[in-house]
């Protein structure tokens, strides 16, 4: 794809899927809280909500580090649309499907620490410099799972590119062929997106930590730069783990983009249901049992390919 | 400015946020905002259009509510709730353009004046504040820098923090701040001291209750001092404080929604809802979060009354000693380990306790009574927790900090009272 | 080079944007200026001093153990994708390899590497 039209698609995808996540956020929290599920409500809110934040000004800090805090949020959008940009939506509808995939999503994942850092170190104020310091601790942690099952997916296809580690799930899904990657990898995104448990720099303890110090134009971006990490991680979990396009009646764009809302539902609803990890128990168990066995899965699905191989 | 007038009125259909305060008197209308849609409040001024103060401000708060009145980005909004017939409170005379509102129409008073602000109509520009530097510019150097020592001066309007010994051997810088009455996750009016290095507190203390002198007294606790009180209204009134607490919790937490149906559950449960309570219970005690979130955290073993000491293990509860109550069936609850998740499902279980006793109550009535088993303790007596918070919250990382006192269900307004009141 | 270009451009694409957003947002609605309305939010005083220090980062001797695996990851891109020509051989080495590097995780979980408060 051109450069000109990949933009133009991570656009498309970005809005639709930054809408909707947000759109289901209100849903969910209407379901769990119990009250009336206004559908109509709930589908305006989001613009409703962008509107109203586009309309105040943006607040400041006494001495803030205005370059930073000015790049933080753009870098977070960027980095998530490079992530996503990886991802083929079907065979040749990409907008960067490298032989090297998921290495360029895990380095774009990878720099979201940096940019999460710098929103947190910016705005020069106690509580958003604890919320900063707090994901590098998490970023740290989920590094390695969101990488080691990537690996695992990719050795059946003999490949890095997305585009084949699709291809290699024509007949089974790897959800099923690899049974402890997908749920390692939600786990990987939640703390990527710092969503829902995970959301350790934004949490009520830290009176919004990385976004208690915003309003106005910067808040919406930062919002929206979270969700659209959110996105890019739940497409890429409907590639890898959940066979992308693959799927009968209907186009494969239709499926890619179905499996995504589908795990986006997913992810919005263990925000509601799950309380928040505090930041040692989450570095411990990350360390002691998500990444052995995330190394499990990879020599688990290095034997399965090698048995399936022929 | 018809674009701007359009988009205003679509953008006016989304809740207000507000940064809520209580003063006295005001702690459970402040969490009934919660429950209203059309306002949202926010966990930081500076994601809000509007400060709204619901009940009287002493002294003690009035100079943190004119703060955060000016951390609200301009131009804001601020009103005030006060009970009908009440008399004059300084915020009025402090803060420039404040909306004082009696009665029941605070909702639409904000609503109104919030889709004035953003179709451009607001002009609440003023700070409380006087528009002062923080700091006096000092040092050599065009930036404040140079002077005395290595951090000498004052850049940029403030010093730099300076280093003190840590306990791993490692000596970096420790902020002094000072956490303060309207931070939202601790209960309004409790303001501490922490020396923070890293996110671990080496050194907490509590600073003055600006409550001294204004608190307003919980009344049905108070009444069965004096009177006969029906056994079924002393329970549901604990059963409410227990589930209003749980809401709050629940929200620090990270689960806004169950909060907020907690919290409805609390603002009008009734001894029949002791099922649903029960149901409620039984989520929590699923899955591994609220372990893991309070689990081994903020240790109390000894017997300090009220469900903190009953959590511990202690089964003393001042309605064991009343006859009416033990004709009913009345045995303490109680749960081992002293920590906060011991406290959550504590308070859980007596609220669900509450209400079935509530309901097999019936028209029994109790008292007067010499001690009064309050939704805290016995009222009026037993050791403050105020004074139990230094030696325990120090050492530990900022996240626990706050699930401990959390879990501790102050309310400053009460003890600020317990120490005006002869005993 | 073409994708990667074009990923380069995404990139750049939204960065830009998003500063473009701010800086309309700054113009239509201008930041604050007054003393009082930029104190950082701490809850009721403003602080004493910049935020801005050397903050006790707990956790330095997981970063360590991380640098660790983070090169044991770089070796395995390129191991996933020749992994099936080579064999079960390939999965043995690889095996030995991480074992190693799982002894740095039961050492740091002794040593409290994963706690720190």
């Amino acid at each position: 794809m051109s450069a000109l039209a990949g933009v133009l698609a991570t656009v498309a995808a970005m809005g639709i899927g930054v809408y909707l996540a947000a759109a289901l956020d209100t849903l969910a929290g209407r379901a769990v809280g119990g009250g009336r599920l206004d559908v109509g409500g709930a589908l305006a809110l989001p613009v409703r909500r962008g509107l109203a934040l586009l309309l105040r000004p943006r607040a400041r800090t006494e001495h803030p580090d205005a370059e930073a805090w000015a790049l933080a949020p753009a870098a977070l959008a960027g980095l998530a649309a490079v992530g996503l940009a990886s991802i083929p939506l079907a065979p040749g509808l990409a907008v960067a499907d490298v032989s090297a995939g998921i290495v360029l999503f895990g380095a774009a994942m990878a720099l979201v620490m940096v940019a999460v850092f710098l929103q947190g170190w910016s705005a020069n104020s106690v509580h958003p410099t604890i919320a900063g310091y707090r994901f590098v601790a998490q970023a740290l942690s989920y590094e390695m799972p969101l990488a080691l099952v990537l690996i695992g997916a990719a050795l059946p296809a003999e490949s890095l590119s997305v585009g084949a580690i699709v291809e290699s799930q024509a007949h089974l899904w790897n959800a099923i062929r690899q049974p402890l990657g997908m749920p390692l990898f939600l786990v990987a995104v939640a703390g990527l997106a710092f969503w829902g448990p995970l959301a350790l720099p934004e949490g009520e303890d830290l009176a919004g930590g990385t976004s208690a110090e915003i309003s106005g134009a910067a808040r919406l971006a930062w919002r929206v730069a979270q969700l659209m990490v959110l996105v890019a991680g739940a497409a890429m979990t409907a590639a890898v783990f959940l066979g992308g396009w693959h799927g009968p009646w209907l186009p494969g764009p239709a499926w890619s983009v179905l499996k995504t809302v589908a795990v986006l539902v997913l992810l919005v609803w263990a925000r509601h249901r799950f309380v928040r990890v505090p930041i040692e128990r989450f570095v411990w168990v990350s360390w002691v049992v998500l990444i052995p066995l995330a190394l499990l899965d990879v020599f688990l699905a290095g034997a399965q390919a090698l048995w399936a191989a022929p | 400015m018809g674009v701007r007038s359009a988009l205003a009125r679509l953008a006016a259909g989304a809740p207000t946020p507000a940064f809520v305060v209580a003063g006295a008197g005001g702690r459970w209308a402040a969490e009934q905002l919660w429950l209203e849609p059309r306002i949202a409040p926010t966990p930081s001024p500076r994601a809000a259009d509007a400060l709204v103060v619901v009940g009287y401000l002493s002294e003690g708060l009035l100079p943190a509510v004119m703060l955060a009145h000016d951390q609200v980005a301009p131009p804001r909004l601020a009103f005030q709730w006060l009970p009908d017939g009440a008399p004059d409170d300084p915020l009025a005379a402090m803060v420039p353009g404040v909306r004082v509102v009696e009665g029941g129409s605070l909702v639409e008073v904000v609503r109104d004046a919030h889709a004035g602000l953003l179709a451009g109509r607001g002009d609440g520009h003023e700070d409380a504040w006087p528009d002062v530097e923080p700091a006096p510019w000092r040092g050599v150097g065009p930036y404040g820098q140079g002077g005395k020592g290595m951090t000498g001066g004052v850049p940029y309007g403030r010093p730099l923090t300076g280093r003190a010994d840590d306990r791993d051997g490692l000596k970096l810088d420790r902020l002094d701040v000072r956490v303060g009455p309207v931070f939202p996750p601790f209960p309004s009016g409790l303001e501490l001291v922490v020396g923070l290095q890293g996110d671990v507190a080496q050194d907490v203390s509590v600073a003055d209750n600006p409550f001294e002198g204004t608190a307003v007294a919980d009344e049905v606790f108070r009444r069965a001092l004096r009177q006969a009180v029906p056994i079924a209204e002393l329970e549901v009134a604990r059963a409410r404080s227990h589930l209003r607490w749980l809401g709050g919790a629940l929200r620090v937490a990270g689960l806004h929604a169950l909060g907020r149906r907690a919290l409805s559950l609390g603002v009008r449960a009734a001894p029949g809802d002791a099922d649903r309570v029960a149901r409620l219970r039984r989520s929590l005690a699923r899955g591994r979060g609220l372990r893991w979130l309070a689990g081994a955290v903020g240790v109390l073993r000894e017997d300090l009354g009220g469900p903190v000491g009953r959590a511990a293990g202690h089964p003393r509860d001042a309605r064991s000693e009343v006859d009416e109550y033990r004709a009913l069936g009345f045995e303490p609850v109680t749960q081992e380990g002293g920590d906060a998740l011991a406290r959550w499902r504590q308070r859980v279980a007596e609220a669900e306790q509450a209400l079935r006793l509530a309901r097999v109550a019936g028209d029994a009535t109790v008292g007067p009574l010499d001690v009064v088993e309050g939704p805290r303790g016995p009222l009026g007596t037993g050791p403050l927790l105020l004074d139990l918070l230094p030696d325990l919250l120090v050492g530990m990382e900022w996240g626990d900090l706050v699930t401990t006192v959390v879990s501790l269900d102050l309310d400053l307004e009460e003890a600020a009272v317990r120490a005006g009141v002869p005993a | 080079m073409v994708a990667l270009g074009a990923a380069l451009v995404v990139f750049l694409f939204w960065t830009g944007s998003f500063l473009a957003l701010r800086w309309a947002g700054d113009a239509l609605n201008p930041p604050p200026e007054t003393a009082p309305s930029r104190v950082p939010f701490l809850g009721g005083r403003g602080p004493e001093t910049h935020a801005w220090s050397r903050f006790h980062v707990r956790y330095y001797a997981m970063a360590l153990v991380f640098l660790a695996f983070d090169m044991e990851m770089v070796f395995m891109y390129p191991w996933a994708v020749v992994f099936l020509e080579e064999g079960l051989m390939a999965g043995f080495e690889m095996l030995m390899f991480i074992s190693i590097l799982v002894l740095g995780i039961l050492y740091g979980w002794r040593e409290g590497a994963f706690r720190w408060a």
